[in-house]
């Protein structure tokens, strides 16, 4: 009976609602959940200071270290200063690796609590691919490394993230590159941690067959082939403490400082001369 | 001297013979494959032929394929930091 009047009700409720929720609702600010779930690019999930109170005390040791990272709640943190590697900067779909130089405050009060909880992981990136590792790991590369023997030993350097149980420390997210700008990859900073591989030597994998075949031919044609892959073991994995990292700062600002001053010295000497 | 940076952004394919022959004249094979040409009116033409396949911008150098290819390729993100430790050993055996 009333049947026609309520459906034109509920249809012109649900064709009002997106005017109606403009004009009633305060602006984006004033909501009240925007202050509660702030919209960020920083992960929620790896940050300490987001891990809810429950979850941390479900039946484990919480140091008084993290205790103390909880109670001051970690900002997001931002690259301030980065060194470029040499690239060609308007190459259409170009890469560029950048590590973040400088430590913030926070990561100053929170590396020596990541460096002493022992067993650390570290996502070190081979030729731009990220591979998972702790101390011991063995890592059959999906490659070939062609300049190196078994038993030489390697440095990986490029690593975006490196952390304990509790804590990780983590580069800025990559930026996609488009066909003006390079595609920027963030690196942690390689004075940070020192991560050791060993050659171990080759390992051959089982030899695969493929079948050829031809249309209206009978006949199969049979391609063998058999790949060699390096095999590294994982000799060490460690963060750096803030003394260490200071000195290899200090030493390196010694050596440009020096360098400049060289450069000076020779450019008198050319003044000198002519 | 400045140049066009031309790439292709849509295939050749099923276009008439003549568009794909511009597209070979210019250099471009395949899909998203760049290159430099230089600013002169007959390249401007040969661009116009094919506006709707490429994108084009002016840049001030060329860049060889080579330059290209090694801005693409990322860190090898690892330094042989002692060679053959092992072996070297067992020589002073």
């Amino acid at each position: 009976m009333f049947a026609p009047a309520l459906r034109r009700a509920v249809f012109e409720t649900t064709t009002r609602v997106p005017t109606t929720t403009t004009s009633i609702l305060p602006p984006a600010f004033l909501l009240p959940f925007s202050h509660r779930a702030p919209i960020t690019t920083v992960s929620h999930s790896l940050e300490t200071g987001n891990v809810a109170e429950p979850l941390l005390h479900s039946g484990q040791h919480i140091s008084s270290g993290l205790k103390e990272a909880i109670a001051s709640r970690p900002t997001s943190q931002t690259a301030s200063s980065t060194t470029p590697s040499p690239a060609f900067t308007s190459v259409p779909y170009g890469q560029q690796s950048l590590q973040v130089r400088t430590i913030t405050p926070q990561i100053r009060q929170l590396l020596p609590l990541l460096r002493a909880q022992s067993a650390h992981y570290i996502t070190v990136h081979i030729h731009g691919r990220p591979y998972l590792l702790t101390q011991g790991d063995t890592l059959r590369l999906p490659f070939l490394m062609k300049d190196v023997q078994p038993g030489d030993i390697l440095r990986l350097n490029r690593a975006t993230h490196i952390g304990s149980r509790d804590y990780t420390l983590k580069a800025p997210a990559t930026v996609k590159g488009t066909r003006d700008s390079p595609k920027q990859v963030f690196y942690l900073d390689e004075r940070l941690f020192v991560c050791r591989a060993t050659v171990v030597g080759t390992e051959l994998e089982p030899e695969r067959v493929k079948e050829k075949t031809k249309r209206r031919q009978r006949h199969v044609r049979h391609v063998r082939s058999q790949h060699r892959y390096t095999v590294l073991k994982i000799s060490q994995v460690e963060v750096r403490s803030l003394e260490e990292y200071d000195e290899l700062v200090m030493k390196e600002q010694g050596r440009k400082g020096k360098a400049r001053r060289n450069a000076d010295a020779s450019e008198e000497l050319a003044e000198v001369a002519a | 001297m400045t140049w066009f940076r031309i790439t292709l952004t849509r295939s050749g394919i099923g276009m008439p013979a003549k568009v794909q022959g511009v597209l070979k004249a210019l250099g471009l094979r395949k899909r998203m494959t760049t290159v430099y040409q230089p600013v002169t009116p007959s390249v401007a033409g040969q661009i116009m032929r094919i506006k709707e396949l490429v994108d084009v911008k002016e840049v001030d150098q060329p860049l060889t394929k080579e330059q290209i290819r090694a801005a693409r390729k990322p860190d090898p993100g690892y330094y042989v930091e002692r060679r053959n430790a092992g072996n070297r050993a067992r020589m002073y055996e």
